[in-house]
């Protein structure tokens, strides 16, 4: 079990990482650069474990991180990676798909409690566009994996997955997947939704006092985060992984889209992000629930 | 500008360039005046020069129109001993700035304009640094020092000045053997029948002779 | 390697020169930290001068400098590297020691232009310091006015080496161990401000 667990964790920060420096390689190819090595990202976030942290803003600030962390973990550790229901499904048989949606909105609630300790007007900017987006974020998720539930009249991700052994979810049910998708591309966090890190607006959002191993821990917890939410669309509308090599293909089919999707539009202001995720894939979901 | 005849002595200095001299006591009167009743009713500029020899400042604002087309210089001296002048914020409230700096750089008070407070020189304790009696060099030998490698660097206006001179003296040489050129091929021609194409020896001629004079200066 | 973009002079040589013992004492976790943060390098550039200006090709698509592993970051507390570009006046040099002071440790700093070195055009300037090495704690010197980013890259492919082989004493090192020699020469320039006083500049209107 303990062991399960960790090869969870350890697989989604390498993936998480592995995938990040795929996107910042092929970001470069669109803009005519050969980007960095794969490795990269590695490489930067155990830089950073290595160094020094100067700031402190008293125990709220270091709890921020930590909180963030320990959200993306949760959240990667309830969802089953495999279909079978025997290996690598962590804690999956104690929890449903409710404490998943849970946990993936506590992360960037630690993030303003650390945030709002330090005072830095930046990351106060930051984390009030992050918590605005988030609104317009949830709304189609939820709508889509509420029609989910009651098409399989079960909150539970493994039986979501088993029910799909015939037909993929992403084909019967499309209008869903559509509002899932664009909500996971906000949830991703990069353009065209990529206003709360924002470098040239707001200096890099709530991250801008986080320095040396706090700034490591929050790379490592998004790079997490990023391969659970992958994870969980895989899991909810491509019928779950057969083996590695199913998981590492559904994964990055899912990881290229989002990429493409990314460096072809640019960024949202923060008010037409949550125009847009309220008006279009709300929308979308409202009418694929009723085909349920 | 024929209102502005009427009160002042205006002189043209170039086409659309104007001048107008007053004296400190007149300005604030001048400067209501033009900006109310002529069409030069916006400050672009305030400049000033530092006459050390005659013990004054030289400010001058420089007005001009809506449309852009003329300006007009509005002169005036003032005693370098720290003295003020009016503000003309009220008029132009863009001459904050302005003053600031001028206040700043020559220590010139203005009455009225309230932010004469640190600008670009911060907590700024020595003399106001574009006065002429502000030694420059004496302040950077004093407050910094130099690494080794700088002897062999020669003061540059001289060198420029000695360099200037010495192309002057080659030119007028040059000058001086092209005569006796000319000279001689007109005694040629005198002599000679007319042919088409002495023009065109003439050209090369002068053609071969230009890299000579380049490398000459060149080789000072 | 052609050494004629980067100054590898005698100010480079003395800075290298100090520590040429130290490499062989490390473990080999201290190696491995070495070569992490030698691969990877976050870069807040302070554009002080018109150094800056060469900036910009370097990081974006002509030059393409992460390839190195050098990205930018938009906040010192993030950073590793700090670009000092050209002259500093006496204004900025305060913002300067700010922004190093911020940074966390590991931390270097690259000194870009003549100006940096000593003085350069503006020699005889009031307004300009003339050695950043008596400031704050300087590893790396690009010299020319204005250098090439071709230029610049050496300088942080000659740096990553000397990382990576622990061949300089790195800055903050002397920063922190010298610190009085620092704050003296900071002190004799700026007085004992020698930090940006914000609040007084705008709650109080009337210095004059
Ligand atoms: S070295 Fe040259 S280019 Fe660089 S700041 Fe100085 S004058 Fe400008």
């Amino acid at each position: 079990m303990f062991i399960d667990l960790l090869i969870m964790l350890v697989m989604a920060y390498g993936f998480g990482f592995l995938y990040y420096g795929l996107y910042r390689n092929i970001s470069a190819r669109v803009h005519g650069r050969f980007g960095p090595s794969l490795a990269q990202s590695f490489y930067d976030s155990i830089k950073l474990f290595t160094k020094d942290t100067s700031t402190d803003f008293g125990w709220m600030f270091f709890a921020g991180p930590i909180i963030m962390a320990s959200g993306a973990i949760l959240t990667v550790l309830f969802i089953p990676y495999f279909n079978h229901g025997e290996r690598l499904v962590g804690l999956s048989p104690y929890g449903n798909l409710i404490v998943v949606l849970y946990f993936m909105v506590l992360g960037p609630l630690g993030n303003a409690l650390g945030v709002g300790s330090h005072g830095n007007p930046f990351g106060a900017m930051g984390i009030t566009r992050g918590l605005t987006r988030l609104l317009g974020l949830e709304m189609p998720f939820y709508i889509a994996v509420v029609g989910l539930m009651i098409a399989n009249e079960s909150a539970d991700i493994g039986t979501i997955m088993a029910n799909q052994a015939e037909t993929y979810n992403i084909i019967a049910h499309p209008l869903l997947f559509i509002a899932a998708f664009i909500s996971f591309l906000g949830f991703l966090g990069k353009s065209p939704f990529d206003v709360v890190g924002a470098p040239q607006e707001v200096y890099s959002g709530p991250a801008v006092e986080f320095g040396g191993k706090f700034l490591a821990l929050a790379l490592s917890q998004s790079a997490i985060f990023s391969f659970a939410k992958l994870l969980l669309m895989v899991d909810l509308f491509l019928g779950g992984a057969d083996s590695l090599w199913d998981l590492i293909l559904k994964t990055f089919v899912l990881f290229v889209a989002s990429v493409f999707v990314g460096n072809v539009y640019g960024r949202f202001t923060t008010a037409q992000s949550v125009d847009f995720l309220l008006k279009v894939p709300t929308v979308i979901a409202i009418v694929g629930l009723l085909f349920v | 500008m024929k209102n502005l005849q009427k009160t002042y002595e205006v002189t043209q200095k170039v086409e659309r360039l104007f001048e107008v001299t007053v004296t400190q006591t007149d300005f604030w009167e001048a400067v209501l005046y033009i900006s109310t009743q002529t069409e030069f009713n916006t400050l672009s500029q305030i400049a000033c020069a530092d006459w050390i020899e005659e013990e004054h400042f030289l400010l001058t604002y420089i007005l001009t129109t809506d449309a852009r087309d003329k300006n007009l210089m509005l002169k005036l001296t003032l005693g370098r001993e720290y003295e003020s002048m009016p503000s003309v914020m009220t008029l132009f409230p863009q001459a904050e700035v302005m003053e600031r700096d001028l206040h700043e750089m020559y220590g010139i008070g203005f009455e009225g304009n309230e932010t004469l407070y640190d600008f670009v020189l911060e907590q700024w304790h020595d003399l106001p640094p574009l006065r002429r009696e502000f030694d420059t060099l004496a302040f950077v030998h004093e407050h910094f020092a130099f690494k080794g490698g700088r002897e062999d660097n020669k003061d540059v206006k001289v060198e420029q000045k000695r360099r200037r001179e010495e192309a002057k003296k080659q030119k007028a040489l040059e000058a001086a053997k092209q005569e006796a050129k000319k000279q001689e091929t007109e005694k040629q021609e005198t002599e000679k029948p007319k042919e088409p194409n002495t023009h065109a020896t003439d050209a090369e001629e002068t053609q071969d002779k230009k890299p000579d004079t380049k490398e000459a200066e060149d080789g000072q | 390697m052609q050494k004629g973009f980067v100054a590898y002079n005698n100010e480079q040589k003395s800075l290298e020169a100090e520590t040429e013992g130290i490499k062989n004492s490390q473990t080999l976790i201290q190696k491995a930290m070495n070569w992490f943060s030698a691969r990877s390098m976050f870069v807040v550039a302070y554009g002080t001068g018109c150094g800056a200006i060469e900036m910009p090709p370097v990081f974006t698509s002509r030059y393409d400098i992460e390839r190195l592993g050098v990205v930018g970051v938009a906040t010192p507390r993030q950073a590793d590297i700090m670009i000092v570009s050209g002259y500093c006046s006496l204004k900025t040099l305060r913002r300067v020691i700010r922004t190093y002071e911020q940074m966390s440790e590991p931390k270097y700093v690259i000194a870009l232009g003549s100006c940096t070195i000593n003085g350069g055009m503006y020699w005889d300037s009031y307004n300009t310091i003339k050695k950043l090495e008596e400031y704050i704690g300087v590893d790396m010197y690009v010299a020319g006015c204005m250098p090439r980013p071709e230029a610049l890259i050496e300088g942080f492919v000659k740096l990553q080496e000397s990382i990576r082989n622990n061949t300089i004493q790195p800055g903050y090192v002397k920063y922190r161990e010298d610190y009085a020699y620092y704050q003296a020469n900071q002190e004799k320039l700026l007085g004992k401000e020698t930090q940006p006083v914000y609040e007084e500049d705008y709650a109080g209107m009337n210095l004059s």
